[in-house]
């Protein structure tokens, strides 16, 4: 990959890029953002950089009426008018102040819209009205802002949940919602949120928030039952699991009032199949377009709580398995979610040495859950890690230099790992037993979630996070909720699909099922999941 | 090896060693081999249970303290105890044979039953009995087992909070029975923050060995045969 060399204020910086996205676009992604208020039309002047080294073509008619001459002989230019394909060095001339809502880490929403006809009614009242697409995850929040009429992409925005602080996983958020006094903190808190990214990313594309007519919002049914502040008590009682979950707003106008959208705007919270899969789980398989596709076919997302369904071609299996927060947040000593400065790769050199790949900076932080099942791939092909996950040397961590820092793989992160597998390869052999299908005849397998984008297949394979198919079987979907959502936004025909899907599915609830314990023994091992 | 009774040969071939270390790692083929072994040399099951079980479950506990275990490898101890109590005993301890009865389960609001296996698998390795009733058991289905397997004690353990309501029940339903000799012990995340005062429980342990030292305590104060 060609390398981007920042100077921001008296620091240098290194960063590999995919070329493709202009500079300002590439930046967005990162921690050291260029001011910015126009999407990027070279209309407001604000992204000025100097180019120190490096070509990236001719000044363009924007920069020709935005950047004096003598500047421009300088080396100043705009940020989103110049698209970098090798490496260059740049100097930021305004850093922007650094935000809590960044673009997504590249490729992790699809670029392509997954419908071409735009065909839902639009809201009356509001000329080239837009529309925002929500996913509502449990550690960050994911936002699309579209045009209605045409489709067109104005905005990405990501973030942290700000629920995280009352506990990264869901049950302790629940427990905590127990106290009226949270559960209307822990609702304000994401609604806020939802307002910060709408301003956020309002004036950084340059458009108007009260043209917002129409907002669908996605999520696990803990996230959408805590947001309208109803019914969460009742996910704490396993025997209401199975049962649908009313998690619908009971009163928008306060929502739209606080966002600053239309005050007519409809907001659309998509309900949950259940208490425990959530409409995330239905938007990423109308984005996948699953039940038109090959069958038989298996959809993962992974996540805290990672949704499966297996479509037979005529029957639609859907369960959750809780595999604790490995992919996300990391529970031992060097995880962290995939955010600026998180190892999403590790290859392992001649020497077999590791090399990282890091997020957004050059200064690693941890490893995100993409890095954490390459390095433990890689370790047990050393035969530094065992298949059942002990190093073999007795050793209880692995250290490993990246840049300035060193990590430490612990053998908690490894047991993290182990678990989060081992509920997945659980769910997934429960569900094919359940329908009498043998994995090596599927057909097709989508890998969804924050961390899909970056895995590698192989490596997840080796340790048995994905099943042993053959790779042209195996997509990875990247946030497939968040470009469900879109999809029910722009769309008639992906809600008659998400109707489909709704009418179709079978929850399986994983905790009562009997041979349960005996496959989350046999996939906690880091082995193919055919051994197991 | 340690003194392995009057009852047993007094053969050089009778070392517990080969299957103490096969439990340790958690290997259930070579334990079963191990236990075919010993039994075919004449070794009764509860000299196996007491100077092969038991010695792995004290190690166990040792090791534990000393570096942690991951998950699998816990399991797979478990699974090993499991199979050799299951050769030894395949009718299942009965209640006038075993050590004494305990019935364990994971109270009804609550699915993670992963710490309760383990204390189950100390207790087995102890030569307990244990009736083990799953997880999201209700109270009442408790405290009829209690009844009807003569327990000594009943386990209940909880990971989350929202449990802890169902355990102050567990007394109470027993009492209705007229089972107030029957001990109850709580454990698991949520729970242990707790006292057995605000349980309304006779003791909370803090890990499985601790629970699984106190109910030994508890029935070898009391004199109960084997």
């Amino acid at each position: 990959m060609p390398r981007l060399t920042l100077f921001v204020r008296s620091e240098r910086h290194v960063i590999d890029y995919e070329p493709g996205q202009s500079l300002r676009d590439l930046l967005d992604a990162t921690d050291f953002r260029v001011r910015s208020a126009c999407h990027g039309l070279g209309a407001c002047g604000l992204c000025r950089v100097r180019l120190l080294d490096g070509t990236v073509g001719a000044p363009t008619a924007a920069e020709l009426l935005q950047i004096e001459a003598t500047d421009r002989a300088a080396g100043v230019r705009l940020a989103c008018q110049i698209h970098p394909t090798g490496d260059i060095a740049v100097a930021l001339l305004d850093p922007a102040p650094p935000s809590e809502w960044r673009t997504p880490p590249p490729g992790l929403v699809a670029a392509t819209l997954p419908v071409t006809n735009c065909d839902r009614s639009r809201p009356p009242g509001i000329v080239n009205p837009l529309g925002l697409a929500v996913d509502l995850g449990t550690s960050h929040l994911t936002l699309a802002f579209h045009e209605l009429a045409s489709g067109r992409r104005l905005g990405l925005r990501f973030g942290r949940n700000p629920q995280g602080h009352h506990g990264a996983d869901v049950v302790t958020r629940l427990v905590a919602a127990g106290e009226p006094a949270t559960a209307r903190q822990l609702a304000g808190e994401v609604r806020m949120a939802i307002g910060t990214a709408i301003a956020d990313a309002a004036q950084r594309e340059g458009f108007d928030a009260s043209r917002i007519g129409r907002v669908v919002i996605v999520g696990n049914t803990a996230m959408l039952a805590l947001l309208a502040n109803r019914n969460h008590q009742r996910l704490l009682q396993p025997s209401m699991w199975s049962a649908p979950l009313d998690c619908a707003p009971t009163d928008t106008a306060e929502w739209t009032s606080d966002w600053s959208i239309a005050p007519v705007a409809e907001v659309e919270v998509i309900p949950p199949l259940s208490g425990f899969v959530g409409s995330d789980l239905l938007a990423g398989l109308v984005a996948s377009d699953l039940l038109a596709g090959p069958a038989p076919a298996l959809f993962i997302d992974f996540g805290t709580n990672s949704e499966i369904a297996l479509w037979t071609g005529t029957a639609l299996w859907v369960t959750a398995a809780a595999g604790g927060p490995a992919f996300e947040t990391g529970p031992g000593r060097c995880g962290m979610p995939a955010e600026t400065g998180a190892v999403y790769r590790v290859v392992f050199d001649a020497a077999e040495q590791p090399i990282a790949r890091i997020l957004g900076n050059d200064e690693a932080r941890g490893l995100c859950g993409s890095g954490l099942v390459d390095l433990v791939a890689g370790l047990r092909r050393q035969g530094v890690l065992t298949p059942v996950g002990r190093f073999a040397d007795g050793r209880s961590a692995y250290e490993f230099v990246v840049g300035k820092h060193t990590l430490a793989l612990d053998w908690r992160d490894v047991d993290a790992l182990q678990r989060a597998k081992g509920a997945i390869g659980a769910g997934i052999s429960v569900l094919c037993t359940q329908a009498g299908l043998a994995l090596r005849t599927l057909r097709r397998v989508v890998a969804a979630g924050l961390f899909g984008r970056y895995l590698d297949v192989e490596n997840a394979r080796q340790i048995g996070l994905l099943p042993d198919v053959p790779a042209e079987h195996i997509e990875l979907a990247g946030n497939s909720a968040l470009t469900g959502a879109v999809a029910l936004l722009l769309s008639e025909s992906a809600r008659a699909m998400l109707a489909r899907a709704r009418a179709t599915a079978s929850c399986v609830n994983l905790a009562k099922m009997a041979n349960f314990d005996t496959a989350f023994l046999e996939h906690l091992y880091l082995r193919p999941m055919s051994s197991s | 090896m340690s003194n392995v009774g009057h009852a047993l040969p007094d053969s050089p071939a009778i070392d517990f060693a080969p299957l103490i270390a096969a439990l340790l790692a958690g290997d259930h083929a070579a334990a079963l081999k191990e236990t075919h072994r010993l039994r075919a040399l004449g070794v009764s099951p509860e000299a196996i249970v007491t100077e092969g079980l038991e010695v792995a479950m004290d190690r166990l506990d040792e090791k534990c303290t000393i570096e942690q275990f991951n998950l699998l490898e816990i399991m797979l101890v478990g699974r090993a105890v499991a199979v050799v109590v299951h050769e030894l005993f395949p009718e299942g301890l009965q209640p006038e044979k075993g050590r004494a009865t305990f019935v364990i389960a994971t109270l009804e609001g609550d699915v993670h039953d992963l710490g309760k296996n383990i204390v189950r698998t100390v207790l087995l390795g102890k030569g307990f009995r244990v009736v083990d009733l799953g997880r999201d058991c209700p109270v009442e289905t408790l405290a009829e087992a209690a009844g009807r397997e003569q327990a000594r004690a009943v386990l209940v353990s909880g990971l989350i909070s929202t449990v802890v309501p169902q355990v102050r029940r567990v007394r109470p339903a027993l009492r209705r029975r007229g089972l107030d000799r029957v001990t109850v012990v709580a454990g698991g995340a949520a729970l242990k923050q707790l006292s057995p005062a605000d349980l309304d429980v006779d003791y909370v342990a803090e890990t499985a060995f601790d629970g699984a030292r106190y109910l030994e305590n508890l029935v070898t104060t009391e004199g109960t045969v084997r």
